[in-house]
């Protein structure tokens, strides 16, 4: 950047747009306004909760899938077509569908069945694995997944259609793309997540391991 | 104000429940978001759009931030594709940089020819392909090393070499003689 008179002129252009950008004298306050309303809370007990070693029950439906050939991510079909609203309890299996926040879900003239989506892992070694995406606002504790005696880890989530985004968090630290589905594009955080579509009953991506 | 503590340490007490923390963070690194997001956008209105959109969706993912101490990497990263996906959704070349009042106002208090100057660059900026001046913002303006860049933006370093000579090969020849006449 230095010696010649073209450099000079890249330099002169680069100290220019370095120059502070005014801001409006509310922008913290606005910013802040809008974290405060996108996410109530965080609930942070449960995250920690989440990140300490423990023993976690067996899914019967989770050795089936294990037979089935590691099949990662399955609609098993629709179980509900009632709306919930998003809850911020942890769940197992719950029957409760997660609904894609980003989009009305119901205007209370036509209800929007959810398809129950089973997540799988192969993690023997793992003491703990949940699943966040962008169905629970990232949010870890909120789904945490069952071990099965094979070391294959599953949760069974009610999604309503739409395309989401998630990862694994293994032993609470480590974040794990699903190896089997596909990747999000243009991934924000830096961190791999995959995709799944939930739709018309459709199928997307398949299971994998560690 | 600029809260005191490392990035870490914020990100930390915002996860152990402190949201009042994350304004620390926001403090932080607005002015350099601000700063990207106008030149990449060439709108200040719209750019202030664009980190807002950025914080919330770096709060909303805050438990993913692999390297919280270098919180203000990973925010960087959202902001290029929050201004990407904006970008994509308007064409940049059609737009003429718009100053708010504020900034209007910030204008007014520096010598006219500095915001003459500012002016041509952001038309100039707005005729570059958008990676390409992508690229040549973060390399020039914010001083990444192309290993972050790369990281960042997910392109290869080659790839982002070449972005960066083709920005600054078309700024020499929008620019040069604008800057010769201001410095004879």
């Amino acid at each position: 950047m230095h010696g010649t008179p073209d450099d000079h002129l890249i330099s002169r252009i680069a100290a220019e747009l370095r120059r502070p950008v005014p801001l409006r004298p509310d922008f913290d306050a606005r910013v802040m306004a809008a974290v405060r309303r996108d996410i109530p809370s965080l609930p942070v007990r449960a995250w920690t909760w989440l990140r300490e070693p423990r023993v976690v029950a067996m899914s019967p439906l989770g050795g089936l899938a294990m037979a089935a050939g590691l099949a990662g991510l399955l609609v098993v079909g629709a179980v509900s077509r009632e709306p919930i609203a998003d809850s911020r309890k942890p769940i197992a299996d719950s029957r409760e569908p997660i609904a894609d926040s980003r989009k009305p879900i119901a205007d209370g003239r036509e209800p929007i069945a959810a398809a129950s989506v089973t997540f799988l892992l192969s993690a023997p070694q793992a003491r703990s694995v949940a699943l966040a995406g962008d169905f629970n606002d990232w949010d870890a504790a909120r789904v945490l997944m069952r071990r099965e005696a094979s070391g294959l880890w599953t949760v069974d989530v009610p999604l309503t259609p739409g395309r989401y985004r998630y990862v694994f968090v293994v032993d609470g630290r480590r974040f794990v793309a699903d190896p089997a589905a596909p990747r999000a594009a243009g991934d924000d955080f830096g961190t791999p997540t995959s995709v799944v579509t939930v739709g018309g009953g459709a199928l997307r991506a398949a299971g994998g391991s560690l | 104000m600029v809260e005191d503590g490392s990035d870490g340490v914020l990100v930390r007490r915002v996860l152990d429940g402190d949201t009042e923390a994350y304004s620390g963070l926001v403090a932080r690194h607005r002015e350099r978001g601000l700063r990207f997001a106008a030149a990449m956008l060439g709108d200040v209105a719209e750019a202030e759009e664009a980190v807002q959109d950025a914080f919330v969706r770096a709060y909303r993912s805050l438990r993913i931030c692999r390297e919280p101490d270098r919180f203000g990497a990973w925010f960087l990263r959202i902001l290029v594709n929050r201004c990407r996906t904006r970008g994509a959704m308007r064409r940049r070349s059609e737009r003429v940089f718009v100053r708010d009042e504020a900034a209007l106002e910030h204008a007014a208090a520096r010598p006219a020819g500095d915001h003459e100057w500012r002016e041509e660059i952001d038309r100039a900026l707005a005729r570059l392909d958008a990676l390409q001046r992508e690229a040549f913002l973060l390399k020039h303006v914010e001083g990444l090393e192309y290993e972050e860049m790369a990281r960042l933006t997910g392109a290869r370093i080659p790839a982002l070499k070449m972005r960066v000579k083709r920005a600054c090969d078309h700024l020499r020849v929008l620019l040069q003689e604008v800057d010769d006449a201001r410095d004879p």
